[in-house]
């Protein structure tokens, strides 16, 4: 697990120094202060609007950059053919894997973290009153960001790097959308349709179920046994996802 | 990678099918390689391009799956090999001593002996001053030298190296070739691909000469170059456009001729 932790590191730096990484984070930085213009023109709901606001824009731009990133993740060690290095060394595909996966896990939790605790203190200086659980939210959206990158390593491990971002959005906005269409098809009468619909949900992430913004935002109510619930089924899907990463990137030849 | 002690490196009938194109059309690329290369020998992978000498050493080193045949490393784990790709890029963004840091951490060295092994494999590469740049400001010969100082940073037994001294000028050339004669000197068994013969005929105690996926020559390199005149690179043309040549001292012992 120590060579895995040495790619885990090397990604960390390689991620951490990439200039692009600093444009996005400004930017999701700017949106979020832009929630500022929506809580002056709220009546009295200052606090929600921002918190609702700002946690959509750090959960988009997490989701962005963990899809765009972890994308070209394993494909730009193949292109520039700095995986010979590595796996001329006893190291496993499965501990390459994993070392990119946590290595970029690391990069994103000082992204999601980073822009959660200045939405926090932004409400706290604007509106006076964050909900503690915004900073939960958080941690939340840092696991979904994770499931969404898990999938998109997985794709990239046989496509295209612009593919894989692709499918990778996809997944997160099927993910967003499935509980909905089931709901909507269960109405319906196709059974073909309430079929498929069964199909996405059962396959892609369920991310809207397991969301908290609407706890945050007092739309919902959610005990901590719940939310631990929700946070297992996120890492397990990861895990699974990781798990079938490396059953065809141990096929790859280079 | 399967072992076997006796040989530092054994490969035999190594065959490699690939596809290729919309239509996959199946290329053999290597037609049965048999390649022997004994403990402490210096050899030299001879061919032109698209030979095969590239993918038998992936092969070797697990880079690549065999279509069939064998290929054994004499060691005890790729932990106890060192290779250097051919046109090697590196982390750009490391500079020297992180990149052999890492290296050394993939290979399990503990904290105190990466230390130790990272001053020493730098020291061998003349790269003591350079350790802390970047490898986006290094020449294309400190490059090769670093790509090296991370192919030695285990003390390895068994030395792959795929082109060496491609694209480096005189100067990078004759420090490349220095390491190589210092590794030959200390007994460890070096295997390395080149088109530059002359070098090959100087580094090398034995050359293998390798023809459409298949090795055609193997031997010393005394008996490529005949004691009346001629040189290797006489040799070797004859034995890539004419076929198989007899070795001219049977009596040497050498395994000579390989098909």
């Amino acid at each position: 697990m120590s060579r895995a932790f040495a790619i885990a590191a090397n990604t960390f730096r390689e991620t951490i120094r990439d200039r692009i990484l600093l444009v996005i984070l400004v930017f999701a930085l700017a949106m979020i202060v832009a929630s500022l213009w929506l809580a002056s023109i709220s009546l009295g709901q200052e606090a929600r609007l921002m918190q609702d606001f700002g946690l959509v824009a750090v959960s988009g731009f997490g989701v962005i950059v963990a899809v765009f990133v972890s994308a070209g993740l394993v494909r730009k060690e193949i292109d520039k053919r700095t995986v010979f290095i590595i796996f001329s060394k006893p190291v496993g595909r499965g501990e390459f894997i994993a070392g990119k996966f946590l290595g970029l896990s690391a990069t994103m939790a000082i992204v999601v973290f980073g822009m959660t605790v200045f939405l926090f203190l932004l409400v706290w200086a604007v509106a006076g009153e964050p909900s503690g659980r915004l900073l939960v939210a958080g941690g939340f959206i840092y696991l979904q960001v994770l499931v969404v990158m898990a999938v998109t390593i997985f794709f990239s491990t046989f496509a295209a790097p612009v593919l894989a971002a692709v499918l990778g959005l996809c997944v997160f906005a099927a993910g967003q959308l499935s509980h909905n269409v089931l709901s909507l098809t269960q109405l319906g009468e196709n059974a073909v349709l309430e079929g498929l619909s069964w199909v996405v949900f059962l396959v892609v992430p369920n991310f809207s179920a397991v969301s908290l913004t609407p706890v945050v935002v007092g739309e919902q109510v959610a005990d901590w046994s719940t939310i631990s619930g929700w946070g297992g089924y996120l890492v397990a899907y990861a895990v699974i996802m990781l798990g079938l990463s490396w059953l065809v990137f141990r096929r790859k030849e280079f | 990678m399967e072992r076997e002690p006796a040989a530092a490196v054994s490969i035999e009938g190594l065959r490699k099918t690939v596809t290729v194109g919309f239509r996959r059309r199946r290329v053999e690329i290597l037609k049965g390689v048999d390649l022997t290369v004994g403990e402490g020998e210096t050899v030299g992978l001879l061919g032109p391009n698209g030979a095969g000498k590239t993918t038998t050493l992936k092969i070797a080193l697990g880079l690549m799956r065999p279509s069939a045949g064998t290929a054994r490393l004499g060691v005890a784990g790729l932990h106890e090999v060192g290779y250097l790709p051919e046109n090697a890029y590196f982390y750009d963004y490391l500079s020297g001593r992180e990149l052999l840091g890492l290296c050394a951490r993939l290979l399990g060295l503990s904290r105190g002996a990466r230390d130790e092994r990272i001053a020493e494999a730098l020291k061998e590469v003349g790269l003591q001053d350079a350790a802390g740049t970047q490898l986006r400001k290094y020449s294309k010969g400190m490059l090769q030298r670093i790509g090296i100082a991370q192919a030695l940073i285990n003390d390895p037994r068994l030395i792959l190296l795929d082109e060496p001294m491609t694209g480096l000028d005189p100067i990078g050339r004759v420090e490349v070739k220095r390491i190589i004669q210092r590794l030959r000197e200390e007994g460890r068994t070096v295997l390395f691909n080149s088109h530059i013969l002359a070098d090959v005929g100087e580094l090398c105690s034995h050359v293998a000469i390798m023809r459409s996926g298949e090795v055609v020559w193997r031997g010393p390199v005394e008996d490529a170059v005949p004691s009346g005149g001629g040189s290797l690179e006489d040799f070797f043309v004859q034995v890539v456009t004419e076929g198989a040549v007899e070795p001219e001292n049977a009596e040497s012992g050498s395994p000579g001729v390989t098909r």
